[in-house]
């Protein structure tokens, strides 16, 4: 491959061994740097020969130990395949190398007015090949869904002894071409080969939005305003919710040309200019008549912005991080765990009531937030990063609000996967949907991709 | 002044690994790997100042290749003083870097001179 | 990317030689300021600091050291050349920056001059106090040297006794007013870039009627990030007529012009400056304005490199420009 594509530096590698979720992975030998798909399908080749344990990365955005290396092995970091290598308009589709970063594909496609809509909090570094292996979604997930819903085709690079690659999925949306292999390379994980390209649907940008930032005393209050919101047709893109107690904290330092008191909910709605201010007026008289005392209203992203109507709830990570680093002061490190569950969004009333009594049974600050148009909440804990006894209790923790989400019908993971964080967890869900045997299928569909268990070994399964 | 290597280790040591600085860098995207990063030169910074790591060719060039721009900064959720951290660590490269080739050098031009 | 040690030896050294981080004498720094007039005391000075009237050495210096890396052979001189700092030849042979360059420096400074005695500020250039900051030094993470050659400049600054000083780029102002207090004990004048003073005296300012076109402006990160001067650029220009166009990427936001790695990563450097000489491009306005010698070069380079026609200018010659009778 040339020895510019490899690096064995130990200050280098050890940097391939993390992600923001505090888990550390082992030390590495060598990260392999792949710039084209014939460099994959030589790394995929030599792993398989000499039973090297490979682990792919994009940009190591995950919060669930989904990429951090287990044993000693190499890492595959894609981030020099990153290219756009091709705009389809007419036939609506982007061809992209893995290592393209979502924000950067959403600047090309935004030249066309166009956009690829899924878009998780990290969309500024994490890229379309994490992404995809990630199952990732997003603020637009109620409206746009997630990467399943976006991706079309792969090139999919396996260890077997050639290396292969394969052309899986179709260049349309109709495509019946036996199983769906494609699809099943979203939310992967890197553990049944590399993708080397993605072929993903794109879709034009709105012609216009409009926006609606709301605080509500009463949480029940605001649950009936989002139920109501969910019974009417107005589809909204983005509805995000955030409760007192974190508006409190996520506020904090943030300086707005609004009072942030009680708990949030901003609601997003894709318009046209004709059709503006009539949804605009529907969306305030029904926020109004459940109860918002402050309602801030923009028609536009640009004057979203300006009016800071995303600042809130873009500064939940930081104003946990923040908290958690003030309560567990200046010394050591400290680490913000965020859950992931998803229920349907009916339940979300009785998500938050569960998940905030349960915060008051461990005597944790739990910092409540959510894209709850698509029923997905992140409640998150801060703790001291050096604390074994803490990080257990937070574990145990999480095992409970997943209980939560099994319990109203929803799942454990949303959009940031299983990795080393939710295997027990995976294994809770299928034994509480009674069926276990899908476990059992997991595992043998992971043995057919990778028979020699090479790629990303420890993880999901 | 405080001390450079205990002022990297106590606030570089703070790095959630988010990566969101790395977003606004403009040497990332353009450099090899991510020590061409914020979130890579932060790193590197502290366990050059834990004494954890050597400073080798690598580790020498993801601290010079910084452009001390802040771009970085307007992004780190916990605020953390990313070019002020790398100046520091570049200290610990540059400093003891020099004093052993003062002697050298002197020694050098010296024989340089007497064969001149 | 070149050997930064030996780069680092070769700065630190040029510096202890002759106070200047490229081979050469104080005569550099303050030829522009002959026959301007100009008053050798008063309470408040111009410190130019050096980075316009070395800059185009210093670019010099960076091209003959990427030549040296250039080859095998090459690399291996270099280091040669870092090991024996005081190689009397490096000197010589590498600073002959174009007059073309030097003359913009020159006028850039006079221009600063004339915008400040308009607005009705009384500035002094005791020119043998002007030196250079140190700033590279200390950017580079030199510090001994850096704290060394900081204490002479404050010393010789506060030999002056002057209240206020006025400063024209803002990688010095930077260094000055926010390193020099943490580096040298009781340094404490007033710290001033040129362009927040003419700011501060704006209504003195008389400037030519009409429209003077439009400017995208890219702010400097260290105006812009380090020392929050942002608006004081557009209010002048604005005021002198011109219909300031911002790029996609300014104000606090700005992205850098690669200037800052340009002696060590020099393609790394240009491959930014395209970047962002792109981006300006496309901002549709007319001029581009820089407000550093460093984002100027830079710049100017990278659209010659990219064969962009495009006018730049610094903000002192745009703003001189429209100065009335």
């Amino acid at each position: 491959m040339g020895k510019a594509k490899v690096i064995d530096d130990p200050a280098i590698a050890i940097l391939y061994t993390r992600e923001p979720s505090g888990i550390r992975g082992s030390h590495v030998k060598a990260v392999v740097f792949p710039e084209e798909e014939k460099d994959v399908s030589l790394i995929l080749k030599t792993a398989y020969k000499y039973n090297v344990p490979i682990y792919p990365q994009g940009s190591s955005t995950s919060l669930s130990g989904n990429s951090v290396p287990l044993e000693p092995g190499i890492v595959v970091s894609m981030e020099r395949m990153n290219r756009v290598l091709e705009i389809n308009i007419v036939d609506n589709y982007v061809v992209v190398e893995p290592g393209v970063r979502m924000e950067d594909l959403n600047a090309e496609l935004a030249k066309y007015r166009y956009m690829f809509p899924v878009d998780p909090a990290s969309s500024s570094v994490a890229t379309i090949g994490g992404a995809i292996n990630n199952g990732a979604g997003g603020l637009r997930g109620a409206k746009y869904g997630t990467m399943r819903d976006w991706l079309l085709a792969v090139r999919l690079g396996i260890a077997d002894e050639e290396g292969s690659i394969l052309n899986l999925g179709c260049y349309t949306v109709k495509c019946r071409s036996g199983y769906d292999l494609a699809r099943l390379i979203v939310g992967s994980e890197g553990t049944l080969g590399i993708v080397t390209r993605a072929v993903l649907r794109i879709t034009p940008l709105p012609e216009d939005t409009v926006y609606a930032l709301s605080f509500f005393d009463s949480l029940e209050d605001l649950m009936e305003a989002f139920i109501e919101i969910r019974r009417s047709r107005l589809n909204p893109f983005m509805l995000e919710f955030m409760d007192s107690a974190t508006v409190d904290y996520a506020s904090k330092s943030l300086d707005l040309p609004y009072e942030p008191k009680g708990n949030l909910f901003l609601v997003g709605i894709e318009t046209s200019p004709e059709s503006n201010q009539r949804i605009l007026d529907t969306l305030t008289s029904l926020l109004e008549s459940h109860g918002a005392h402050t309602i801030i209203t923009a028609h536009g992203d640009k004057e979203a912005h300006d009016k800071k109507l995303f600042a809130v709830r873009k500064n939940l990570f930081t104003g946990q991080a923040r908290y958690t680093l003030e309560k567990e002061g200046s010394s050591g490190r400290i680490m913000v765990m965020i859950e992931d569950i998803v229920v349907p969004p009916s339940k979300v009333p009785e998500a938050v009531t569960l998940i905030r009594g349960l915060g008051e049974k461990y005597g944790f600050t739990v910092f409540i937030g959510g894209h709850i148009g698509d029923g997905n909440l992140h409640p998150a804990v801060g703790f001291n990063a050096e604390d074994e006894e803490e990080r257990k209790r937070v574990e145990q923790w999480f095992h409970e609000v997943m209980e939560i989400a099994l319990k109203l019908g929803g799942s454990i993971s949303a959009e940031h996967g299983i990795g080393l964080l939710k295997k027990q967890g995976l294994r809770m869900e299928l034994e509480y949907k009674n069926s276990l045997k899908a476990l059992q299928l997991m595992k043998e569909i992971k043995k057919a991709f990778d028979p020699k268990g090479l790629l990303n070994p420890g993880k999901v399964l | 002044m405080n001390d450079p290597r205990a002022r990297i280790i106590e606030t570089a040591g703070k790095c959630l690994y988010c990566g969101f600085c790395e977003a606004l860098c403009p040497t990332r995207p353009l450099g090899p790997h991510r020590g061409y990063g914020p979130r890579g030169r932060v790193n590197i910074a502290y366990m050059l100042a834990k004494g954890d790591v050597e400073a080798s060719n690598h580790v020498v060039e993801s601290l010079y290749s910084c452009l001390l721009c802040r771009a970085c900064e307007l992004k780190c959720p916990i605020a953390l003083p990313i070019a002020e951290i790398i100046r520091n660590a570049r200290g610990l490269v540059a400093e003891p870097g020099l004093k052993a080739s003062r002697t050298h050098s002197i020694n050098r031009v010296q024989v340089f001179a007497r064969r001149t | 990317m070149l050997d930064v040690r030996s780069i680092l030896r070769i700065l630190a050294d040029n510096i202890k030689r002759t106070g200047l981080p490229v081979p050469g004498d104080q005569g550099l720094l303050t030829s522009w300021s002959t026959g301007l007039g100009l008053s050798e005391k008063g309470d408040t000075i111009l410190y130019t600091g050096g980075l316009y009237q070395l800059l185009p050495y210093i670019e010099e210096f960076a091209e003959y050291l990427e030549k040296l890396e250039g080859g095998k052979a090459g690399g291996l001189l270099l280091k040669a050349a870092g090991r024996l700092g005081r190689l009397a030849n490096l000197s010589k042979i590498v600073v002959r920056p174009s007059r073309e360059k030097l003359e913009y420096s020159r006028q850039v400074l006079v221009s600063i001059v004339e915008l400040l005695r308009r607005a009705g500020v009384e500035i002094a250039y005791p020119g043998g106090v002007d030196s250079y900051s140190g700033v590279l030094l200390y950017d580079m993470g030199l510090d001994t040297v850096f704290v060394e050659h900081a204490r002479r400049v404050a010393q010789k600054l506060e030999s002056v006794g002057a209240e206020t000083i006025v400063t024209v780029d803002p990688h010095t102002t930077h260094v000055l007013r926010k390193v020099f207090p943490q580096y040298v004990e009781g340094f404490a004048p007033i710290v001033k870039s040129y362009i927040e003073v003419l700011a501060e005296n704006i209504d003195k300012l008389q400037f030519k009627q009409g429209d003077a076109g439009r400017v995208v402006i890219h702010d400097p990160c260290f105006y812009a990030r380090y020392e929050n001067i942002i608006d004081e650029p557009r209010q002048l220009l604005r005021r002198a007529g011109y219909t300031v166009v911002e790029p996609r990427r300014s104000g606090r936001m700005t992205y850098c012009c690669g200037g800052p790695v340009e002696s060590i990563a020099p393609r790394l450097s240009r491959r930014i400056a395209e970047t962002r000489a792109r981006e300006l491009d496309e901002a549709g306005g007319g001029t581009i304005v820089t407000l550093c010698p460093i984002c100027y070069s830079n710049l100017r380079r990278a659209y010659r490199g990219l064969g962009i026609e495009r006018d730049i200018q610094d903000l002192s010659i745009l703003l001189y420009r429209r100065l009335g009778p």
